[in-house]
């Protein structure tokens, strides 16, 4: 597999624009993968998936917004450029409200094209990037006992050991332990990034 | 002495008879006109002379062809000789349309209906005429005038698909000057791949003939010409506006799902108005489903046929034909739509019905309308 940042997910209903897209793409080192319909993109959708979505706003069945919609629920993080045709200005700026980063009216420019697409692959990559470091931070706290994870939850609070240590039934050194612990399995250095970590993931849910 | 007066006697007979004969032939509304074997023209009604402007003087003992414009006139002797050598009956006691020359030169129409007289030895024939000339241009009146109206009509419909149809040459227009990008990036590449470059050329190409066959659909879709009734296949104009349609389906997110047989189902119409009639019961079909909310948005065209008859249904699944309107809906001028003339479906029907067939609607059981026309099937070989 190339690399996740160089993924452009093109979904067009026409064939000719898909495969042209598809060669545009290819010519500059960029790995196309193209489908037909929003529903054959969202069979193999998943929301880890990195790159971007170059996407028709107007399809048969399924529009473009549609998707959006979709993919929002889902919570990709794929940033979506639109190709809009001529006066579908309104449907563009709708779908600009509701995240896209970008869209090119038909027929676009190449260049303006490529240039959307890698704005929109950095992105993604910066994106990406935070989406990995939550996930990591959440497997981390997966792994705490129950123990640790009421421990963090008050030091995160800004509970002092002593209220802590009352508040659990537990001696104040038992709360250090479990204190020691939390800091070590969750990677921080300091009480301030261990209450980031904690916000990040929690902002989320 | 009584010889004498026996033969004046058949004499005053005689005259009555003629006198008798000369008044009703006066006041025949329709022309009559009585010919001897040789086609000399023996009695000329009152009609006649209105409808011909020849005075009887004019035409006694002449040739009836005189009456008539080429190249009937040169065959007409023929035409006699033969009748009365094979008794082969072309027009006696059948009567039909044919073309009549007035004093003036001018040709008519008229109605011809022939008798024949056999009259001891003597053969002759009478002649009825009908000018038909004011129904004739009646006739073309209206024809023109649905002509017109129809083209008008197909001109708005264009109109209200400009938007969709900017978008189905858009398509090809993208295709191409992407695919002519990519081509200059390959060359500039140092891995030029020729048969790859090839390729891309091969498909450009393909894409501007794509781009003109929309073209070339619109032109011929809106061409203004006279009617012109050609034997075609009924299948194959369901597909051609079906490819026009797609444009308006698309730019509502409609699918359009077409149904017909393998076997070509031959009917005798005017193709352009017909598919105006299917255009507008798309067009119809996919406006009453770009308003729903299903995920799964169609319209279907389908085509059936028996050996007397082809039918085409337009199904929708949208709403349904509202009671209110169910009475009006062939009416002018009624639309329940924001934009349009109101005009679509009454001249569809005026259309199918100038092709003695039948349009009408009913519930989709599914939900929704079918909109159909039957036309009569007609056997023979597709024109060119």
């Amino acid at each position: 597999m190339s690399a996740p940042f160089k993924n452009v997910y093109v979904v067009d209903d026409d064939d000719a624009v898909r495969d042209a897209l598809s060669a545009l793409l290819k010519s500059v080192g960029l790995n196309p993968q193209t489908f037909a319909s929003p529903q054959a993109f969202l069979e193999v959708f998943t929301a880890d998936m990195a790159g971007c979505l170059v996407l028709d706003i107007r399809m048969p069945g399924m529009s473009g917004l549609e998707l959006q919609q979709r993919l929002n629920e889902m919570r990709s993080i794929l940033p979506i450029i639109f190709i809009t045709g001529h006066g579908d200005v309104p449907m563009a700026v709708d779908a600009m409200q509701k995240g896209a980063v970008d869209f090119v009216q038909k027929p676009f420019r190449d260049q303006e094209l490529l240039d959307r697409i890698n704005n929109a692959l950095e992105k993604n990559a910066e994106d990406y990037e935070i989406l990995r470091a939550e996930s990591d931070i959440r497997t981390r706290a997966g792994e705490l006992t129950n123990r640790e994870q009421e421990v963090m939850k008050a030091v995160c609070d800004g509970q002092a050991n002593k209220v802590i240590a009352m508040d659990l039934g537990v001696s104040q050194r038992t709360v250090e332990i479990h204190r020691a612990r939390v800091m070590e399995k969750m990677g921080a250095r300091s009480v301030a990034e261990l209450v980031r970590m904690v916000s990040r993931i929690e902002t989320r849910d | 002495m009584n010889r004498v007066k026996n033969i004046e006697k058949a004499e005053e007979t005689a005259r009555r008879a003629t006198a008798r004969f000369d008044a009703l032939l006066d006041a025949a509304v329709d022309a009559i006109i009585v010919i001897d074997s040789r086609g000399a023209i023996e009695a000329f009604s009152r009609a006649a002379t209105e409808i011909f402007g020849y005075a009887l003087h004019e035409v006694a003992g002449k040739n009836v062809n005189m009456l008539m414009p080429d190249p009937y006139r040169h065959e007409h002797d023929d035409y006699i000789q033969n009748y009365l050598q094979t008794g082969n009956a072309k027009i006696i006691g059948i009567g039909r349309e044919v073309s009549a020359r007035r004093k003036d030169g001018s040709v008519f129409p008229i109605d011809l209906a022939v008798g024949e007289v056999h009259d001891g030895s003597e053969m002759r024939f009478v002649g009825i005429i009908r000018d038909i000339s004011a129904r004739k241009a009646s006739e073309l009146e209206m024809r023109q005038q649905r002509e017109r109206l129809a083209h008008v009509t197909r001109l708005s419909t264009m109109g209200e698909m400009a938007a969709g149809i900017a978008h189905e040459v858009n398509q090809p227009l993208t295709a191409i000057a992407t695919y002519s990008n990519a081509s200059r990036r390959m060359l500039a590449s140092s891995d030029a791949d020729l048969p790859e470059l090839s390729d891309l050329l091969e498909k450009i190409s393909a894409q501007a003939i794509r781009a003109g066959e929309v073209i070339r659909r619109l032109r011929r879709f809106l061409k203004k010409r006279e009617g012109e009734y050609e034997t075609l296949s009924l299948n194959e104009l369901v597909h051609d506006i079906a490819a026009l349609a797609e444009v308006d389906a698309r730019h509502h997110n409609v699918k359009l799902i077409i149904e017909t047989g393998e076997e070509d189902v031959l009917v005798l119409v005017d193709a352009v108005q017909i598919q105006q009639v299917l255009l507008n019961l798309v067009r119809n079909g996919i406006e009453a489903m770009a308003t729903e909310d299903h995920a799964d948005k169609s319209v279907s065209i389908r085509l059936i046929s028996d050996s007397a008859n082809a039918r085409v249904e337009v199904i929708d699944r949208g709403q349904g034909i509202e009671d209110s309107m169910r009475d009006r809906l062939f009416t002018p001028f009624q639309t329940t739509k924001s934009f349009g003339m109101g005009m679509g479906l009454t001249i569809s029907r005026s259309i199918i019905k100038a092709h003695k067939g039948m349009l009408a609607f009913k519930d989709n059981p599914g939900g929704g309308s079918i909109f159909y026309f039957e036309l009569p099937v007609t056997k023979g070989d597709v024109a060119e």
